[in-house]
């Protein structure tokens, strides 16, 4: 998980409050408890030099975010990487239904959950049917989980 | 595509890469099989006599002389080798007049044995991923001794016949004496067992089957389990070490519910095997001397028993051999002293209490990893695999043939 | 204070195989075999708790583990071990005619460890089976 001078480390430092906040670290505080989003450091978003640092906090933002909408956690620590979560998925399994469908790790890029290094990791939460305008409360993943490796938020 | 040795799963879809030495973004291996892929990196064994080190034909020269003196030496371990490292162990055992015997002495024998011999029905694991409607876990817990178990074939995923799979077209149903890791994705088909109770719950299934009141523990919870068997279409036991130790020398009452079951419906049993080929050996041993495990070759006949279990040999044999096994680690004090004050010599990739008390330590290719061959998953099936790290390591069966012709 | 008879049972946990593949000698091994899990009453009447060093003895042998409060349900009496050179140190050997050690039938008496007493280093049981 991210750290909040991990951020702050991104941010421009100067303290000029556009974001309407008095310091940038209050900014990135604020940005780790989902309460700021990346667009309100207008001038991260509008000033050319911050591109790289833009593009990097983008990134380190990024499984936040989805966690905040999908409600999604994981703590690899406590994985068994059994691969229950990356079988029960519905989106796994209709992204590659001859591999995960089917038992065997995921070949195709959709997939939102697989096991790699030992335990599993998630990619494209978007897709996750927790998100978006139409989402459902969905509980494949947590209720198929021997260790509570995996659960929402 | 590499094939995980770490347990009698041998999962085949692991991807997994090296690059400087140290494995990256390995795909699909769950936590146990990733320890033992990262096992290959560290606490590595050398050639060793008398705890120095020395090149290896010394040691494969010290290792002959032992064994070629002995009047009565033990051949052990086995499960963690390959079948053609397997065949010459046997062998070896063979020329030597020795005993020998593997893990499923103290693991899944009394299992293994009726399985093979037929008196109990089995199946493949791809059959039960196809056909099974009703999975039981039997003193067993496979989230934590096989994690891709219920993934890969007993629980989550698809087959031909169960396209809905654990939504809506199986159960999952755990026996055992506490709430395993298992026990807790089923809760309501945990069925509690006290600690050696499992006849009893046995007997009291078979009671219920009958239609009878059982005489035992909630009897609802038993009526329920006895409906849920009745009920089912394809079902499969996995039998862990839970069910084994209870059961010992009573296995006779499992393979009448077994058969009473089968007279109902259909019903398949898995032994939940750990190594990755202890099944191997007892095919290639029972094919042999029509014996899964303790055999000894003594004046050129095989004889099977009590007697030549690693538990009794380590005390009447004078010398021992070890392969791919840390029975000093894993088996009770009493067996293991015996062990450690015979002039011992250890094969094996890596450090463990074994290799440390041994006179004579050989490293080994891990197999799987830097050695290739063929081995028995749990449920039967042969899966032939290729090394995927380069080492430049003899495997078992080059020690094992260079042992036999110093002999 | 007076030691509680208890059947203990020996099972497999993902973890501790892990850090076992790793290395038998490691703290890591150590720390998460050298436990013993008890029903949290029966850790309570020890006058115990979660954390605590306990003296696990019967006729085999004796080792120092850490006490694990039991999550599941009342199993007064029924204490569970990760099978271990630990847990080995108390496993009565064959005894039937299968010849299976009762790796999951072991009898001991627990109690809260003394003072001064430290966890079993695997050395000490090393050199107990080496003799």
């Amino acid at each position: 998980m991210v750290g909040a001078m991990e951020i702050y480390m991104l941010l421009p430092k100067t303290n000029c409050k556009k974001c309407g906040l008095p310091t940038c670290m209050a900014f990135a505080v604020g940005l780790l408890g989902r309460e700021k989003k990346i667009d309100e450091c207008t001038p991260l978003i509008e000033e050319k030099k911050y591109e790289a640092k833009l593009k990097k906090l983008r990134e380190v933002i990024a499984p936040l975010e989805n966690a905040s909408e999908t409600g999604l956690i994981i703590h690899p620590e406590k994985c068994f990487g059994c691969g229950n979560c990356v079988v029960a998925c519905p989106v796994n399994v209709a992204a590659d239904p001859t591999h995960c469908g089917v038992g065997l790790g995921p070949e195709s890029d959709k997939v939102i959950l697989k096991v790699e290094d030992g335990v599993v990791v998630s990619n494209n939460l978007q897709e996750c049917r927790r998100f978006g305008p139409n989402k459902i409360l969905c509980n494949a993943c947590t209720a198929t989980c021997p260790s509570k490796a995996i659960e929402f938020v | 595509m590499a094939t995980c040795t770490g347990c009698s799963l041998l999962c085949e879809d692991i991807e997994a890469e090296l690059s400087g030495g140290k494995l990256s973004k390995v795909k699909n291996l769950c936590r146990k099989g990733h320890g033992h892929f990262q096992s290959a990196f560290s606490e590595r064994t050398v050639p060793m006599i008398d705890g120095k080190e020395v090149d290896l034909d010394r040691a494969i020269a010290r290792a002959a002389e032992i064994l070629r003196s002995a009047k009565s030496p033990l051949l052990f371990g086995w499960s963690n080798s390959t079948l053609e490292a397997q065949n010459v162990g046997i062998s070896l055992a063979e020329k030597l007049d020795a005993t020998i015997d593997d893990t499923s002495s103290f693991c899944q024998g009394i299992l293994m044995e009726r399985i093979l011999s037929g008196s109990i029905p089995t199946c493949t694991l791809d059959d039960v991923r196809n056909y099974a409607d009703v999975s039981i876990f039997w003193g067993a817990d496979p989230s934590s001794s096989h994690p891709r178990h219920l993934s890969r074939f007993s629980y989550y995923p698809r087959g031909d016949k169960r396209q809905k799979s654990y939504e809506e077209e199986r159960t999952c149903m755990v026996v055992d004496v506490r709430m395993s890791a298992t026990a807790t994705l089923c809760k309501d088909y945990l069925f509690r067992v006290p600690l050696g109770g499992d006849a009893e719950f046995m007997e009291a299934i078979l009671s219920v089957l009958e239609g009878k009141i059982p005489r035992l523990g909630d009897k609802k919870k038993m009526i329920e389990l006895g409906g849920l068997l009745k009920k089912t279409e394809w079902g499969a036991i996995f039998p862990g070490l839970g069910m084994v130790y209870s059961l010992q020398d009573n296995m006779e009452v499992f393979e009448r519910l077994i058969a009473r079951l089968n007279e109902i419906t259909t019903f398949k049993v898995v032994p939940m095997v750990g190594h990755f080929n202890m099944r191997g050996f007892n095919e290639l041993l029972r094919e042999k001397t029509g014996y899964i495990n303790r055999v000894s070759f003594k004046g050129g006949v095989a004889v099977h028993g009590p007697e030549q279990s690693v538990m009794a040999a380590a005390k009447t044999c004078d010398a021992a051999l070890v392969v791919g096994s840390d029975p000093l680690s894993s088996l009770p004090f009493g067996t293991a002293r015996a062990l450690a004050r015979l002039p011992l010599i250890a094969i094996d990739p890596r450090r463990s209490l074994t290799t440390d008390a041994a006179e004579v330590v050989i490293p080994a290719a891990i197999s799987g990893l830097e050695a290739g061959g063929t081995a028995v998953r749990m449920d039967g099936v042969k899966i032939k695999f290729e090394p995927i790290i380069k080492a430049d390591l003899p495997t078992d069966e080059q020690i094992l043939s260079r042992i036999m012709e110093a002999i | 204070m007076v030691g509680l008879e208890v059947s203990i049972v020996t099972v497999r946990d993902i973890f501790q195989d892990e850090a076992g593949r790793h290395s038998r000698f490691s703290e890591d091994y150590r720390s998460k075999s050298a436990v013993i899990i008890l029903d949290r009453q029966d850790l309570g009447s020890l006058g115990a708790k979660e954390g605590d060093l306990i003296a696990v003895e019967n006729d085999i042998g004796s080792v120092v583990v850490a006490a694990v409060a039991s999550h599941d349900d009342a199993h007064p009496g029924l204490a569970i071990m990760y099978n271990s050179p630990w847990s080995n140190q108390l496993v009565p050997e064959a005894v039937s005619q299968s010849s299976i050690p009762g790796f999951k039938s072991i009898r001991a008496t627990v109690q809260p460890a003394e003072g001064s007493a430290a966890v079993t280093d695997i050395s000490a049981i090393f050199s107990r089976i080496k003799g």
